[in-house]
Formats: structure tokens, sequence, C-alpha cells
């Protein structure tokens, strides 16, 4: 089944399906360059916080936030086309497949909507609260869950295929390469399991838990961990090929393109490194605490600490900043003629 | 402000109760007349004999390790053996089990009031958080009967409580910091004043205080408070189970004294919280409670045991002076006009400037209220 988020390039151009534009964690790179925003063309309250990232396609944005609620709202006007009110918190950042939107719950659930219309295809429990998003890779929806167990469900009918137990607390949202599932650990360990089976292949600690989001790239592993470091690991046996050390501990998720990695530290610094070598490219501070994870467009590397900054990907210097967007994990839906953009207070923004 | 303002107060048990009428040294530096304050706990709530100041009124047991923090970096096993050097003096008991078993028992649901405001920089350290669990699992207590809170969920993200806690272990945030109304709060335990012409003048105590835990940790941090003067034990507690308590600053006056001291008479939150372990790896002596600016943030590797939270923040309170008179830097107690600024990113940045006309007399407003001993002469200060 050809699914919207894996499918990177049968995406619509401005499609934005998953976290960090789709399940390579590119970022939208290559799509748009994103100049400096001059007004908003509409502004939409959510009226509760937003903690996760919004998504796009066929127009339609879809937003969750921390009070249960799950939107979808006309890109193009602001317009609220349909609402679903899930049972608990959500703190997850959806995913949309085929016509399906996901997204996990404090509730424990997964849940599946019809797309158009918001209504409950199927649920799926685990027995804590899912904050990771949900990934799907040939029909089959991967997330992870606080009761330290990461599920593999049929994407159809929300059916277990498999589950695997791990040593901690997963908000770390699961990277689907062809054969292997990589994800992050509240017990510091970074695992590679077995996409068919959820059978662990390697494990590598860190010396912390680990709530940053894998990406992978060029046969390595890249991640963050609450032990301030940045790891590169072998994608085939976990092995450390170059770690960095920041300031403090690391929440951010890194972003790709090319040979480039970028990510954020809680000692306020947005860091890029080759991504082969580990070389510190640059470090651009930004005087905020950084969670949220950068996405990379042609030009611009965009990252909400405080507002949203726009940096040249050269260098780190700053290109603009928009004092708007302020996020713990959200990320900006960059199409070009305009940035949607999710406010932890709870503002949804279209900037053109 | 000197040292020897204070509430009169009479009597407080769980009733209402009617406050009024403040020492004069408070209002003769230009703080607005305090208002009549009232206190509401919850009804028919049966005080507890281990009630703050607790088993050991007056007693403080500091240990330090500077190996125990390096470069921001908190040791565990170092943590874990002052945990347990601190119950073992405090309580006089020999093991570390026997210590714990004063004041837990294995049908507690016990709650661990952090201090995540400040994170990342500064705030209650997930090592010490994950020792203290370890704790009272060893006491019998199981981890679903185990509740980490704090009143703001996202400063706890940002401290990612979430991910570096043991399963099971329960993380709440009782409230977003963007959403209105008293969800999570109990409705009947509150305090009631207007300070400033506010709309709502009540602030209702979490729901997670007054009805689902029995039993609290109070894990504070060691931190100067632009407007309290420090931020410890009695500020963790106090502002920490009330929601709508930042209609108590208006710069550059802020009424933390006395409400700090009034709201931790509450019942049952008085009741409950029966010990409090003070995470000093991290002191921040200026730019407190939620500076992020490494330049007054020091790591001493300090943690302190105390039953008696104005004892514990009278021995912190003079910590932070000392820390500050070593680096030129006024006094708590200031209050000189030109200190004040509006500018945050000012403030954060220089130790001469802050919002408010800082209130440390809170602590001995406290302990006025029979919370515990504010006097360093009758403290029991125990440093190992």
């Amino acid at each position: 089944m050809m699914t919207t988020a894996e499918k990177t390039n049968s995406q619509s151009r401005g499609d934005w399906p998953t976290l960090l534009a789709d399940n390579a964690r590119t970022g939208g790179q290559g799509q748009h360059q994103p100049r400096s925003p001059e007004k908003a063309a509409w502004q939409f309250r959510s009226g509760s916080a937003v903690r996760s990232a919004p998504i796009l396609a066929d127009g339609l944005l879809y937003v969750a936030t921390v009070s249960g609620l799950v939107h979808a709202i006309d890109a193009a006007t602001g317009i609220s086309r349909w609402k679903f009110e899930a049972a608990g918190q959500v703190h997850s950042t959806p995913s949309l497949s085929g016509g399906m939107v996901l997204f996990g719950c404090d509730d424990g659930k997964v849940y599946a909507l019809d797309r158009h219309s918001g209504k409950k295809l199927w649920e799926t429990a685990t027995r804590d609260e899912v904050w990771s998003s949900a990934v799907v890779r040939d029909g089959v929806v991967f997330f992870g869950s606080a009761d330290g167990t990461v599920y593999a469900v049929e994407a159809g009918s929300g059916h277990q295929k498999w589950s695997r137990d791990l040593g901690g607390r997963i908000y770390s949202t699961p990277h689907a390469a062809e054969h292997q599932l990589f994800v992050g650990c509240g017990d510091g360990k970074i695992y590679s399991l077995a996409r068919e089976s959820g059978k662990i292949l390697w494990e590598t600690p860190t010396g912390n838990g680990i709530d940053s989001s894998p990406a992978v790239a060029d046969g390595l592993v890249l991640i963050g961990s609450e032990d301030f470091l940045v790891y590169a690991l072998n994608e085939d046996n976990g092995e450390v090929r170059w770690k960095y050390e920041t300031g403090l501990g690391i929440a951010s998720s890194p972003a790709v393109s090319g040979n480039l990695v970028v990510i954020g530290s809680k000692d306020g610094h947005l860091y890029a490194f080759d991504t082969q070598t580990g070389q510190l490219r640059w470090k651009t501070g930004l005087e905020e605490v950084v969670t949220a994870p950068p996405v990379i467009a042609e030009g611009a590397v965009c990252i909400q600490a405080g507002g949203l900054v726009a940096l040249d990907p050269g260098n780190g210097k700053t290109l603009w900043r928009a004092a708007l967007g302020a996020a713990i994990q959200s990320v900006p839906v960059l199409t070009g003629d305009v940035i949607y953009l999710a406010s932890l207070n709870g503002e949804i923004y279209a900037l053109r | 402000m000197d040292r020897r303002s204070f509430v009169k107060a009479g009597c407080l048990g769980s009733a209402s109760l009617l406050i009024q009428g403040l020492d004069p040294m408070v209002r003769a530096e230009s703080l607005p007349a305090v208002p009549p304050i009232e206190l509401h706990s919850l009804p028919g709530y049966t005080p507890s004999s281990l009630a703050m100041p607790g088993l050991f009124p007056g007693r403080v047991v500091e240990v330090r390790d500077p190996k125990a923090i390096v470069r921001n970096r908190v040791s565990q096993p170092i943590v874990r053996r002052l945990l347990d050097q601190a119950m073992a003096e405090l309580t006089g008991e020999k093991s570390a089990r026997d210590a714990w078993a004063k004041f837990v028992v294995p049908k507690d649901v016990v709650g661990i009031k952090i201090n995540p405001s400040g994170a990342p920089a500064c705030c209650s350290s997930p090592e010490l958080i994950r020792e203290i669990i370890s704790s009272v699992r060893s006491i019998g207590v199981p981890s679903r009967n185990i509740v980490v809170y704090d009143r703001y969920s996202y400063e706890m993200d940002i401290g990612a409580y979430q991910s570096l806690l043991p399963t099971e272990v329960r993380i709440v945030g009782i409230q977003d910091a963007f959403t209105s109304g008293i969800a999570g709060y109990e409705p009947t335990v509150y305090c009631d004043a207007n300070f400033f012409g506010e709309w709502e003048t009540r602030s209702y105590m979490a729901r997670i205080v007054s009805h689902e835990v029995t039993t609290i940790i109070n894990v504070p941090t060691m931190k100067d408070h632009s407007a309290s003067g420090i931020t410890g034990a009695l500020k963790n507690l106090a502002y920490g189970t009330f929601n709508n308590v930042a209609r108590t600053h208006q710069a550059p006056h802020t009424f933390t004294n006395p409400l700090i001291g009034l709201m931790c008479t509450i019942e049952p939150l008085r009741s409950k919280a029966v010990l409090h372990i003070m995470d000093g790896m991290r002191q921040v002596w200026h730019g407190g409670p939620l500076t992020q600016v490494q330049d007054f943030i020091e790591q001493p590797g300090i943690l302190m045991a105390a039953t008696d939270p104005v004892a514990m923040d009278t021995v912190e309170l003079e910590a932070i002076e000392k820390k500050r008179r070593e680096h030129g830097a006024p006094s708590l107690w200031e209050h000189d006009a030109k200190s004040i600024t509006p500018d945050n990113n000012l403030f954060f940045h220089d130790a001469t400037k802050n919002l408010f006309f800082r209130q440390p007399g809170h602590v001995e407003a406290a302990g006025k209220l029979g919370l515990g001993i504010s006097d360093m002469k009758q403290i029991d200060y125990r440093l190992l």
C-alpha cells in the first residue's frame, strides 16, 4: 500500500504529511526557500497549548492540541473543517497514511481517523501515554509508548503485528528503514529492531535517557541524548562513528540535508555537523532553550525556539526572525509562499 | 525590609482563617498594605503528627561532594551516597531503609514535588529523583503509587522527566501554562485575597495534593528568586501547589511574604509534606528562578534533608546571601528603587538589577506561623 508519509516522491508539491515532512526526516529540503514572512494570512486560535507539529496535505492542515482536540483546518482560509476530541491530551505529531490521520494520545491509544471527515476508523491501546508519532511503512504503523514498548500494527485495521518491550519510556519517534526500525529510549539506549518481527538487532547505550528521534543518512543513525551528546552510529551494528558534546541535554531531533546534519541543544545553541565526520560546521546561539527539531529547506534552516528563526545553512548566521511560534517540539511547515506555524500558546498561523 | 517582619497570626488549623495586619515594617517600605487573606483547608481533614515542621523541627542536614556534579552532569552513584548519608543523619537510623520508613509506609501514595522551573539549567535533578523513587520503592510502595508532579507540564517536558524516570511511576503536570479554569484543582481548598484588584481572587489547591497523594516528598532547588528572595522548600510547596499565584506580584511589589507561609499552613498540604530534600547540585545566586545564564549558576554538589522547611530555607537563604556577597551582588534584603528594572533581559544579565523588591522575610514569617524555626542560632545545622 502506498502511503503518503512513506513515499516522498508521490507527495503533492507542498505536502508535509508527517514529522519533519517525510520519513527520511528531510524537513522539506529541496522544496522551497522560506523567505521572511511579512504578514499572517490567517490565525487560528485552538484554545489549548500545542506541543506537536502541524502536518499538511491536499490543502488541509492537521493540528493536535494538548487538550485532546485534532483540528483539520483549511490551509487557504484558516477555517476549521472538522475536529475530533480524543479521550486524553495529545502531544504526538499526527501522521498521514492514505486516507487516515494517525496520532497517539495520553489515554494510551493510537487513533486512526478518516482524514476527510474526522471520523474514527480504529484505535489501538497501549498501557501508557503515546507521545511518539506514528510512522507508516509498507502498510504497517510503528510507534513507541511510555509503557516502554514499541508496537507494530496494521495500518488498515490497527491489529497488532508485534510488540517489543524495551528498558524505558519511549517518546522518540521511530525511524523506519527498509529492514530496520531505529528508536531512542528512556533507558538511554538506541535500539535497532527488525522491522518484520521487532527482534532487537543491536542496542547502543548513551549516558542518559533519549527523547530525540533518529534520522538516518548515508548508513548513519543520527540522534541526540539527554547525556548532552549527539551520536552518529553505524546503522548495521550500532557502533559509534562519531559523537559531539554540547552544553546540556538534547531533546531536539536531527534534520539532515546532504552532508549536513543540524540539531538543537538545551544549552541554547543550534549545531550543524558534517554528517560523515562529525566535524562542527557551525554553532549558533539562539538565547532560548532549544528542544524542537530544526527543518532544513533550500537556503535556510528553520527552528522554533522562542519564536521562528531562519539561519543560513552555510554559516549559521541569522537570516530573519519572527516573534511568533514559541514551541517545545513544534516544527514549521514550509511550503514556499506560506509558512504554517503552531505555537505553544495554541495559536496556529499561516504566514506569508 | 528587615528580617523581623512577621505575620500576626494566631492558631492555624484546618478551618478557615482570616489574617489581617502585618508587621508595620512591611508597609514602611512602600509595599502596599496586605489585604485580608482567607485560608480554607480541606473540610474535615485531620492533621497528621508528621505535619510541618515534622519529626525533627529545626534540624537540617547538609552533605556535599564537589564530584557529585561535574560540568552540569550529576553523578547518580554519588547522589545515592549523599542521600543515604543525609537521611541516616536526619533520622538517627543506621540504614537508609529504616530512615525512609519513618516517613513512608507501603500503602502510601507518594507524591514527589519537584521544581522544574528553570529547566534545564537549574531544576530538580532527574538523578536525585530516581534515587528518591528507588528509596520509596524500598519501603514497598509500588511504582504505580508514586507520582512525580509539578504545576506546569511544559516545564516538566523541558526537564525531560517523562523520559528520564522509571516506567510506571506517574509523571503529572497539573496544568498547562496556557489554559485557564480550575481543572486539576480542588474548589473547596483555597486562599482568597485581593492583592492588586485582580478579577479572580482565589488560588486553589491542586487535587493531586488534596485528594490523590497521602505523603509528599518535597524536592526544591537552591535558587534566588526575583520576588521572594529565595525559592526553597516553602516556595516550592506553596506556589507549586496552588494556582493563580502570579497575581501576587505586580512589579516592583510582591506579596510572597506572607502568602508563601500561609499557603503552607493549609491542610492537607501541611500534613502531607513530611520530608524536604533540597537539590543543591546547582546553586543559582542571581536570576532565579528561571535563569539559563550559567554565569550565575554554581555547581557545589550540595544535598540537604529536613522535615522543617523553615529551617532548611533559612540555611539556604544564608548560603545564597553569602554567595552574592562573594560576587559583590547586592543583598537579597536590599530594597533600592534604583536596582529595579522592568527589563527581563537586563535582570538576567546584571546581578545588581531585580524585577521586584525581594521578600526573603517570607521564611521568617513562615516560622512565626509555626511551620519551623528561622533563627540560625536555634537551628540544628549538621554539615557532614
